[in-house]
Order: C-alpha cells, then sequence, then structure tokens
C-alpha cells in the first residue's frame, strides 16, 4: 500500500466556514469521505482532486502534497 | 459503470430496500400464520420459499448497485465490508462442512449461512466507523 499524501482540505473548508457535510454535499460525496481525506486516512480519485480544486480555485497541487515536490525542491 | 454520486445512489437505494423489507416482513408473517408446512402441498410450501427469497433477492440487487453507482469512497468501504463477509462466512462454512464430515456436528441449515454473511458484513461495516480500516 502507498504512503498517504498530506492536504490543508480541512484549513479550506474551515475558512469557508463549511461543516464536513456542507461539503460533502457539495461534492456529492458522503460526509464520511471528506472526513476521510481531511483525516489523510484516504486519498481521492483524480475525478474527486479536480472537483475539490475546482471548488476552491486552487490547483490540485496547492491541496495535495505527496512529499515528492517539497523533497525535490529542498535538493 | 455510471457513478451517480452519493445523494443519489443512496436514495435510489433507499427507495428499493425498504420497500422490499416491508414485502419481506409481510410475506414471512402471512405465510408463518395462513400455512401449515407440515401439511400443505410441496408446490405450497415452494412458492412460499420462493416468495420469501424474491425481495431478499431483489435488495441484493439494490446492494450491487448502490456500489456501482455511490461515490468512491462508499464504494470502497461497501466493497472492504462484502469482502470481509464473503470471507468470514466462506470460513466458518468450510468449518461447519469439515465438523459435520468428522461427525462432531449434526447437520447445519444452510440458512444461516446468509445470515451470517450480513452479520460479518455489519461487523466490517461498523469497525470502519470507529475509523479502523479493515
Amino acid at each position: 500500500m502507498s504512503a498517504l499524501m498530506k492536504n490543508i482540505l480541512r484549513i479550506l473548508r474551515t475558512e469557508k466556514g463549511w461543516s464536513q457535510a456542507e461539503l460533502a454535499d457539495r461534492l456529492d460525496v458522503s460526509r464520511q469521505s471528506v472526513n476521510a481525506i481531511e483525516t489523510g486516512k484516504y486519498d481521492p480519485s483524480l475525478p474527486l482532486a479536480f472537483a475539490i480544486a475546482r471548488l476552491f480555485g486552487r490547483s490540485i497541487e496547492e491541496i495535495f502534497d505527496d512529499g515528492v515536490g517539497a523533497a525535490e525542491a529542498a535538493e | 459503470m455510471a457513478q451517480l454520486g452519493f445523494r443519489t445512489a443512496t436514495r435510489r437505494y433507499k427507495y428499493l430496500f425498504w420497500p422490499m423489507m416491508a414485502v419481506y416482513v409481510a410475506i414471512v408473517l402471512t405465510t408463518s400464520f395462513l400455512i401449515d408446512k407440515d401439511t400443505a402441498a410441496p408446490w405450497v410450501n415452494a412458492a412460499c420459499a420462493v416468495g420469501v427469497t424474491l425481495p431478499l433477492f431483489i435488495v441484493l440487487y439494490a446492494m450491487r448497485r448502490q456500489t456501482e453507482e455511490t461515490d468512491e469512497y462508499t464504494r470502497m468501504k461497501q466493497l472492504k465490508a462484502m469482502r470481509d463477509g464473503g470471507l468470514i462466512t466462506a470460513g466458518i462454512a468450510f468449518l461447519v462442512g469439515f465438523l459435520q464430515i468428522f461427525n462432531v456436528v449434526d447437520s447445519v441449515d444452510i440458512f444461516w449461512f446468509g445470515a451470517l454473511f450480513f452479520f460479518a458484513y455489519g461487523l466490517s461495516n461498523l469497525t470502519n466507523c470507529f475509523g479502523r480500516v479493515v
């Protein structure tokens, strides 16, 4: 099983003042899905990652970090 | 595979699940009170058995459809619960089967393996709810 990515979804959601249920409604996923992504237990698929990025007006890389980009930048 | 999203998939599942459960309970109660299975004609008993099972088949179809239509995380959870339910049921079926072959236990009604699957399925879902991914 591959290592899970870090993300700033919780920060973006609270900035908007949304609950997990509200964000789940906007993405048409379950509240548990949002919780699992925020707590790093689950990595979303590309279509869902794009939907999240589109919803917050950010790029996928701004929201999700697999650790490789940061490591490469540090080298 | 048509992914419709969590809300639509859940609504479509409930619209099939609850009416079928009501039909199932109604048929079980009706056949329990009106049919004496020891004296009824074989075709009546067979019709009752098939009648009780039909709504369950439709619920199984609804479960299958929901896993296709819901969001990816819910699908993953459902499939993991079904996997656990299936493997636990298969394991216990083998165990009971060999206990029978070695004359340790008498025959066990196959009916209970269906119930066992849903018990294990529910247990796996419950474990997921408490944050431990099974």
